[in-house]
């Protein structure tokens, strides 16, 4: 199954995959990915556990030279000066245990090329807006895990990246954390940032994400928008809950034909109609078929 | 390279590492104990001196006592004739610190020595009784042979050769030295780089390893290229070593002047001063002795000015050397304890030149300390303990050559395997999987 959305094709591309390959010795890791990110929105990369999202994004970042294929950036190969622009958190969180958390914030916002006064400011607002500013003096060592997330996060996001790749960016954080940074991830979207994520979490897929990838056994599964990819997975049915003389009703029917001409036929026999909705498999539902029906494929 | 990127890994490496509560402990304990080991034998003579110990001798056998001659150290106090018994327990009230019993002659014509204090009365105070007892033990001998101007032939029999020995400078001109004070010095420096070369060489691997362990480096990486953060990182920890290297001359300086000008031994600090604070240790110790002239004259022609030069062009070039190769070897593992087995092949050159430095004492112009000096693995340690004995130029030259090119050899391959080994998760590193990054494109 190889399916590849051409809805894209309008907007620029900010990163562009082309047949990707990666092994680690003998292990294929991604076998010809062909993806294209457009330029605005979120992007979500999905897959179990050890299809190749991580080697995919460390590739997009240049930690990982691919064995084949290319990556462009804006159309172009992308450059370590494309790179140092980007946002990157990864999912195995990092931070130097012993420093300083206001010390650490500011090496690796400085890293990124802000000076030092940018970086303080910057800081700053962010320490406030998630109310920790207290921890500024803290030891990173003295953080709870959800707190050092929250740093992590930070740390990404401050120089204002147009581009940031957040790879597990809800696991570690409580609901009441991941629903903060959801908020940050949808903030940022609309100040018009470009934003990757990998994630198994299907339900911020749905919630998030413009469009997705989802790869499996390091190959690429299916590509595109996730309404487009969620209307090509449904039965193409329609619910539509009308009240006549009986009461009320709801009738699933086939969208084979157009949903006015539907409707007419409910119209003509006389009901009033009290809802029509498009009935849309969730992504989790897609994402566990596409995965499952591979292996079973391959048995 | 991206030079502001580098510059702030070299800070955060720097400032990192300077505040460290062991940095600061290392700093500030060392020149204390430079100090003391400079001040301490002085303090310790000028309490001896000033402590004279009373002693009272019983001496049965009739021909010691005169040879008990009052010293700085000891009064001595004939009281043969009194029971040591009593003596023993009055020892306090008579104002005596020692008894000394003189046992009667023996059959061989000898005597034996007893002594007691309420406080022991030291190896000095023993050794000094017992050469007095043994000379007058010897003169009773010899008298007793009864032959006509024995006195006059023993005399002239007993030899005291001295060695005095001088170096030849370019001119021929022949100056005093001490060879004592070349292998001091020599053995000094060589301990001095070797140590500096391995602990910082070792810190290096340490930050590497914790980038590694806390997985901060992959976040590291996508903002600076690998290369730019392992040099920063090498260069950050070069300016602590830096650091701490004049914290320790000046602190040494600072403390062994103002021991000086409270104890009053102006030469001893005036000598540390000279010494430039490394050597100044021992150096000063011993200017305490009577040879002080000699050594003064040896010192002032110690080539002070190449050697501090030089130590600080070996330790730099020598640090930069096995920084980069403990900087590779620590991106293979994730924690200090796998790193053990990596390390042997770069501690073994290290040990091998540290153990040279030793030869370089009994034979400084033997092949092994010349090979070991130029071999560039050994040669920041081996050429710096050589260079108080006078080393060509030349070979000066060609070592910090062949020394500066290995660097940038090792620098090319470590930065590699360094690119290759700090996102490599999981698995146990060993020597083959590092020459398989090296030879990755």
């Amino acid at each position: 199954m190889y399916i590849r959305s051409s809805q894209n094709k309008k907007n620029m591309a900010i990163i562009e995959c082309r047949e990707v390959c990666k092994s680690f010795g003998e292990k294929k890791a991604l076998d010809h990915v062909s993806i294209s990110i457009p330029e605005g929105g979120i992007f979500g990369l999905l897959g179990p556990n050890g299809a190749g999202k991580t080697t995919l994004i460390r590739i997009i970042n240049r930690i990982t030279i691919p064995n084949g294929g290319e990556v462009l950036f804006k159309g172009a190969p992308i450059t370590q000066t494309d790179v140092e622009k980007i946002g990157y958190m990864p999912e195995e969180r990092g931070l130097y245990r012993k420093m300083k958390v206001g010390d650490q914030a500011m090496y690796l916002a400085q890293l990124k090329g802000m000076s030092a006064s940018a970086a303080q400011k910057a800081l700053k607002e962010w320490f406030v807006r998630f109310g920790i500013q207290d921890w500024w003096g803290k030891k990173v060592e003295e953080l709870s895990k959800g707190m050092a997330q929250k740093l992590q996060f930070i740390t990404t996001v401050v120089h204002k990246p147009s581009l940031m790749i957040l790879d597990e960016p809800f696991s570690g954080f409580d609901p009441v954390n991941a629903e903060i940074i959801r908020k940050e991830i949808l903030r940022l979207k609309e100040e018009g940032a470009t934003i990757i994520l990998s994630t198994h979490n299907m339900e911020s897929v749905e919630e998030l994400c413009d469009n997705i990838a989802l790869i499996n056994k390091s190959r690429l599964v299916i590509t595109g928008g996730v309404d487009e990819i969620r209307r090509k997975y449904g039965n193409n049915n329609v619910e539509i809950e009308y009240t006549d003389a009986d009461g009320r009703h709801t009738e699933v029917v086939s969208r084979d034909k157009a949903g006015n001409e539907t409707l007419q036929g409910f119209i003509d026999k006389g009901v009033t109609i009290n809802s029509y909705k498009e009935l849309m498999p969730r992504m989790n539902d897609i994402f566990i078929k596409l995965v499952t029906g591979e292996e079973a494929g391959k048995e | 390279m991206n030079l502001s990127k580098t510059g702030i890994v070299i800070s955060r490496e720097y400032l990192n590492k300077v505040k460290k509560k062991s940095f600061l402990i290392t700093t500030f304990v060392v020149p204390v104990l430079f100090a003391a080991i400079c001040i301490l034998p002085s303090i310790l003579m000028m309490n001896v001196k000033e402590k004279s110990q009373k002693v009272a001798v019983v001496d049965y056998s009739g021909i010691v006592v005169p040879f008990f001659e009052d010293s700085e150290a000891a009064q001595f106090t004939d009281c043969s004739g009194e029971n040591p018994e009593e003596l023993k327990n009055e020892l306090k009230e008579r104002g005596f610190d020692v008894l000394v019993v003189v046992s009667a002659l023996d059959s061989s014509k000898n005597v034996s020595l007893q002594t007691f204090s309420k406080k022991p009365a030291g190896v000095d105070f023993s050794e000094s009784i017992r050469s007095k007892a043994s000379k007058a033990v010897e003169q009773y001998r010899i008298s007793s042979y009864d032959i006509s101007g024995l006195d006059k032939i023993l005399k002239d029999v007993k030899a005291d050769v001295k060695v005095n020995e001088f170096t030849l400078d370019e001119s021929g001109n022949a100056t005093v030295s001490e060879s004592g004070i070349y292998m001091i010095i020599s053995m000094l420096l060589g301990m001095l780089i070797y140590m500096f070369i391995a602990m910082f060489g070792g810190s290096v691997m340490s930050s590497v390893i914790e980038e590694k362990s806390s997985r901060v480096v992959e976040v590291l990486v996508s903002s600076v290229k690998a290369t730019e953060l392992m040099f920063g990182k090498i260069i950050g920890i070069a300016l602590v070593a830096l650091t701490q290297f004049v914290l320790w001359i000046v602190l040494t300086l600072v403390l062994v002047t103002a021991a000086g000008a409270i104890f009053g031994f102006q030469d001893l600090a005036a000598s540390a001063e000279m010494t430039q604070g490394m050597a100044g240790v021992d150096m000063a110790a011993m200017a305490q002795n009577s040879e002080a002239s000699v050594i003064f004259t040896t010192l002032s022609h110690i080539p002070w000015g190449t050697l501090i030069v030089s130590f600080l062009v070996f330790f730099v070039l020598g640090y930069l050397l096995y920084a980069s190769m403990y900087a590779a070897i620590g991106s293979a593992v994730e924690n200090e304890a796998d790193s053990q087995q990596l390390q042997l092949p770069v501690t073994i050159p290290l040990m091998l030149a540290f153990f040279i430095v030793f030869f370089a004492f009994k034979n400084p112009d033997s092949a092994v300390v010349f090979w070991g000096s130029m071999i560039p693995f050994t040669s920041p340690i081996v050429m710096l303990a050589r260079i108080p004995y006078g080393v060509p130029f030349w070979e000066l030259a060609l070592s910090i050559v062949l020394l500066l090119g290995t660097f940038i050899v090792m620098a090319w391959a470590s930065a590699k395997i360094y690119k290759a080994g700090i996102l490599m998760f999981g698995k146990k590193s060993n020597w083959n999987d590092l020459f398989k990054w090296l030879k990755q494109k």
